[in-house]
């Protein structure tokens, strides 16, 4: 039949571009959001407004910072080099806080005096992507670090801040001088940060940022103490939207220890009760609220806590859940639900959980987690390493991560939609044990590949008989060819395909150091 | 008419030219002149025609009026041959010839959608007894100077354009832009109101007129459909019905790995292309396998970039069953787990397909029920509503390659909701796939007429499962029996559904 050959065809054509080598720079976009990529947050193009009277600061440095990330496509490659500039708010022990944004991929970062222009190299002391907050120390020896950081003066967390709270921004200047805009707080709520799934708290206020070299880490001030970090501004309708300290104070009780647990998660995806057909179809009563639980994630808290599916929540931690999802905050009035979870807890924390199942109210207790990056079967967010890749015989394998889709858009036409789509739905995947979607991504012209050329972005199933359920397996099932070749099985057309083993570790062999220049034919991290 | 690159061409406007009868003679193959007051191209006519063309988001509706214009020739006794673009969604025909002012009324015999050709007749049939039909030849040559007669745009007469047979290839007809065909490319300029004209040659057809690019693609890039596919056409309606084309229903891939040629057993001799996927309801269904690797056809080697030699040129391999009709075998030789065999196929039509291209002369379904608009997923549907809606796009994307028709023969999509009080928690819902209504799992249309009436596990209410949406669409039965009159009411709607024939 010539129209499923035709499609067939046309979806190999289409995936080819695969090979296409594409570099994502930081774009600046006023009135962005976030959206994963490192950008700088306030439009450096916008009109200069007028300064103010001058003054001085002995909290604040500036930070610049040279990144570069690894190619998706290409991943033993890395991208060329781009500069990040930023401030960092001096705070107690001889550290340095700064957004998760401006360190991500840091091959080399240095604080700078802003008055002296003194420079010293610092390294990450602690980083968490998903509340886009990091700590810098001294990258060198006690006497070059104390002759600079002596006189500055740590800066305190404000986490007090109220709607209707007067702030300000605070800039430095090109020699150091402060500048402070005011910044009037509108609006208490949660909302996503940079990476996929980090719904923090975030204030909301009106006020004007001026555009000033260093984007990155912008202080917003309470009474000289600190009350959050600039994370997103609008120009267009003069919003900001504010890292607020409660979330800072958390990071940093949090890395106390020395250790990074990061903010737990509930786990779930809930929709509101607000439908009054569906509530007396829930059995829900008069004004009561809750929440309806219409997904529980693998792994998460709230799997282990026992929460199902169709489960009612009505209370968290004791605070009551309306049928928005909203609970009433002792701080900030009527507030997202996630926040008890993600802001007021801390992993290890206990939870108790208020639910209405089949009628009944039953309460389930348990000890709140966190998902790591790494436990999902796709990665949310990736960075300061390179992704894990196999090359065999110029087959390029490579596991599933968000920011290998995301450097496609919407480009990929139907088979990468394929692998988009199971970025939603890991369900039936995980069910059957895969801990990572192995993929090929494409083939590199040798011998082995010929014919090839076209295949990609196609799920793999099994390797010479054995389940590939990520890289490692990948690896030690290409270890075991039979009568000389690999069989590799994928989920869609062409459904097999075959290596010859000899072929292809001579092909290996030339690849290493050949024209494409692959310094290593795996990453398995 | 959708805009696409590659577009049939339809003419939206009409001539008629008043003319001398005469005998029709051969059309001269170099630059002669033509004296058209002998009647000669009589037989080459301009079909006039009025259209419906039905709104897929107003399904109850009766649809876009429109019109407009293309060619025919005659075939045989009152028989006239055009493209199905030219007549489809038509409610008036009217036929002028080059030398008759005269409108005929006409109405349609046959019409193919799948290889875009239909067959048109006078109403009355002593119309056009006097002339003589056009006869049908052969496959022209690379290189070979043709004419294409017709009634394009620029003017209101009869026009004739010249050029040669640029190449003779495989391409996707894009009145359904789901059906490939042979199709002959000419440079000869082929304009909106050429479709379904005469491409003649040594004074006979030698193809239909179909389809261009537009000068903004490239340039002097027309295609006709060469004589084989009208052959077929003509001989499967002398029943008065058509049969449509049959289909392998299978997915290939081609054998150029040395080591994939090894696995399979393969000789080194550039022959087989592996099947890589088999549709479970196709011809192929108990035939093939996956992997096997087909090596000729009714005796023809099959090459393993999936090209055969059929007369003399390298055609893709489905030009076969091309020439075949339903029920008719063709002969396999294939490799199978490395042992050659040899087997059978009956051919048969393969529909799941259709729902993936364009339809033409068909009423669209749907069914209303408390202002929840339902239909099932298609070309049309897709396009009327510009649908992005990811889960909708994975699902028409994938309804063939994850085999979805074989449980879903009808996808059922809520498309719409019409905003009243009882539904208005509920609109934000659309569109979205209906999975259960009632309990009842929904896999036609039909299903879901039932399963609106049966009483789930909560009777007071009709539960309605979405793909994807996290909760289920919830109505109060009686809140909705109430509101539903008031609401067709309010929006026209005079009929709650249309299921089909």
């Amino acid at each position: 039949m010539k129209t499923l050959l035709t499609l067939l065809a046309l979806g190999f054509v289409i995936s080819a571009s695969a090979q296409e080598r594409r570099v994502e720079r930081p774009t600046t976009r006023p009135g962005a959001r976030p959206t994963g990529t490192i950008a700088p947050i306030i439009d450096p193009d916008a009109r200069p407004v007028p300064r103010e009277a001058v003054l001085r600061n002995d909290s604040l440095l500036k930070v610049n910072v040279t990144y570069q990330g690894y190619a998706p496509h290409i991943p033993w490659q890395k991208e060329s080099p781009g500069q990040r500039r930023g401030l960092g708010v001096f705070i107690d022990g001889n550290r340095v806080l700064v957004t998760g944004q401006l360190v991500a991929d840091a091959t080399y970062i240095e604080l700078e005096l802003a008055d002296s222009g003194q420079k010293l190299p610092a390294k990450v002391a602690a980083v968490d992507y998903e509340a886009n907050l990091a700590v810098l120390v001294s990258n060198v020896n006690e006497t070059r670090s104390k002759a600079f950081l002596g006189g500055l003066k740590p800066m305190q967390l404000e986490t007090k801040s109220r709607i209707g709270d007067n702030l300000n921004i605070w800039q430095l200047g090109r020699v150091g001088d402060l500048i402070v805009t005011n910044l009037k707080l509108s609006k208490v709520l949660t909302s996503q940060y940079v990476v996929e799934g980090s719904r923090f708290l975030v204030y909301e206020g009106q006020g004007i940022v001026r555009s000033e070299g260093n984007s990155f880490t912008v202080p917003i001030v309470k009474g000289g103490r600190l009350a959050g970090l600039l994370l997103n501004y609008d120009s267009k309708n003069q919003l900001t939207t504010v890292l607020p300290a409660p979330i800072i104070e958390h990071f940093l009780k949090d890395i106390a220890d020395g250790q990074n647990d990061g903010f737990p998660s509930l786990g779930i995806e809930f929709q509101n009760t607000m439908d009054e057909q569906f509530r007396d179809y829930l059995g829900l009563k008069g004004e009561q609220g809750g929440m309806f639980v219409s997904a529980v994630s693998k792994g998460g808290s709230a799997e282990a806590l026992g929460l199902k599916k169709g489960d009612i929540v009505l209370s968290l931690n004791g605070f009551a859940i309306d049928a928005r999802g909203d609970y009433e905050d002792p701080d900030y009035g009527r507030l997202s639900m996630s926040h008890i979870v993600r802001g007021r807890a801390y992993v290890g924390d206990e939870m108790e959980v208020k639910v209405l199942r089949d009628g009944k109210t039953e309460t389930l207790k348990g000890k709140l987690k966190r998902k790591a990056p790494d436990e999902y079967l796709v990665r949310p967010y990736l960075f300061d390493k390179g992704p894990n890749y196999l090359v065999a015989g110029g087959l390029v394998f490579q596991e599933l991560t968000r920011p290998y889709l995301a450097a496609y858009g919407d480009r990929g036409g139907a088979q990468l939609a394929r692998l988009q789509w199971v970025v939603n739905h890991p369900e039936d995947y995980e069910k059957a044990g895969r801990r990572k979607l192995v993929f090929l991504s494409g083939a590199l012209p040798t011998p082995s590949t010929q014919g090839y050329d076209r295949v990609s972005w196609i799920i793999v199933d099994k390797v010479n008989g054995q389940a590939i359920n990520d890289l490692k397996d990948l690896e030690a099932a290409l270890k075991q060819p039979k009568d000389g070749l690999h069989t590799i099985e994928l989920e869609d057309g062409p459904k097999r395909l075959y290596l010859d083993a000899i072929q292809a570790e001579r092909d290996n062999l030339a690849l290493l150091g050949g024209a494409y220049r692959i310094g290593e034919l795996k990453r398995i991290e | 008419m959708k805009s696409t690159l590659l577009r049939p061409f339809l003419l939206l406007a009409c001539a008629t030219a008043p003319c001398l009868f005469g005998e029709s003679k051969s059309v001269p193959s170099a630059a002669q002149p033509i004296n058209l007051a002998t009647g000669e191209w009589d037989n080459i006519v301009n079909i006039q025609v009025s259209t419906l063309t039905p709104d897929y988001r107003e399904p109850w509706n009766a649809g876009q009026p429109g019109g407009g214009s293309g060619t025919g020739w005659l075939v045989g006794k009152n028989r006239f041959v055009t493209n199905a673009h030219v007549v489809s969604d038509g409610t008036r025909l009217i036929i002028r010839s080059t030398s008759d002012s005269e409108p005929h009324p006409a109405r349609v015999v046959a019409v193919a959608h799948d290889c875009d050709l239909a067959l048109v007749e006078a109403i009355d049939e002593k119309d056009f007894d006097h002339l003589k039909p056009l006869e049908v030849g052969g496959i022209p040559d690379l290189n070979t100077e043709v004419s294409v007669i017709g009634y394009p745009i620029g003017g209101e007469r009869i026009s004739v354009t010249r050029g040669v047979v640029s190449r003779i290839d495989f391409q996707p007809y894009s009145h359904t832009g789901v059906d490939s065909h042979l199709t002959i490319q000419v440079d000869a300029a082929i304009n909106p109101g050429n479709s379904g004209g005469p491409v003649l040659q040594d004074g006979k057809v030698v193809g239909v007129a179909f389809q261009a690019y537009s000068g903004r693609v490239a340039q002097n890039v027309g295609y006709m459909i060469p004589t084989p596919i009208i052959k077929r056409f003509l001989k499967d309606v002398e029943d008065g019905k058509y049969d449509h084309y049959v289909d392998f229903a299978i997915s290939d891939f081609p054998v150029e790995n040395p080591a994939q040629r090894k696995a399979l057993g393969l000789p080194n001799d550039g022959i087989g292309v592996m099947v890589a996927d088999v549709e479970p309801i196709g011809s192929a269904a108990d035939v093939l396998k996956e992997g096997d690797v087909l090596r000729a056809l009714d005796g023809n080697p099959v090459l393993s970039n999936g090209l055969m030699k059929v007369d003399g040129q390298l055609i893709d391999k489905n030009e076969v069953i091309e020439r075949k009709f339903a029920g008719e075998k063709v002969s396999i030789d294939l490799i199978r787990d490395g042992k050659p065999m040899k087997t059978e196929m009956t051919l048969k039509r393969f529909t799941p397909y259709v729902t993936l291209g364009e339809q033409h002369d068909k009423r669209p379904r749907y069914l209303v029920y408390a202002g929840l608009v339902f239909q099932p997923m298609d070309r049309n549907l897709v396009d009327a509503y510009q649908l992005r809606d990811p889960v909708v796009s994975y699902v028409f994307d994938n309804y063939l390659s994850k085999k979805i028709y074989v449980e879903r023969p009808d996808v059922v999509i809520l498309t719409n909701v019409l905003a009243d009080d009882v539904n208005s928690y509920v609109q934000s819902l659309a569109p979205s796939i209906v999975d259960e209504v009632n309990g009842v799992k929904i896999k036609t249309m039909n299903d879901l007429k039932d399963a609106l009436k049966a009483k789930g596990s909560k009777p007071d209410f009709i539960e309605i499962k979405l793909f994807e949406k996290g909760r289920p669409l919830i109505l109060k039965r009686q809140l909705a029996e109430e509101a539903h009159p008031q609401i067709m009411k309010n929006y026209r709607i005079t009929e709650d559904s249309y299921l089909g024939e």
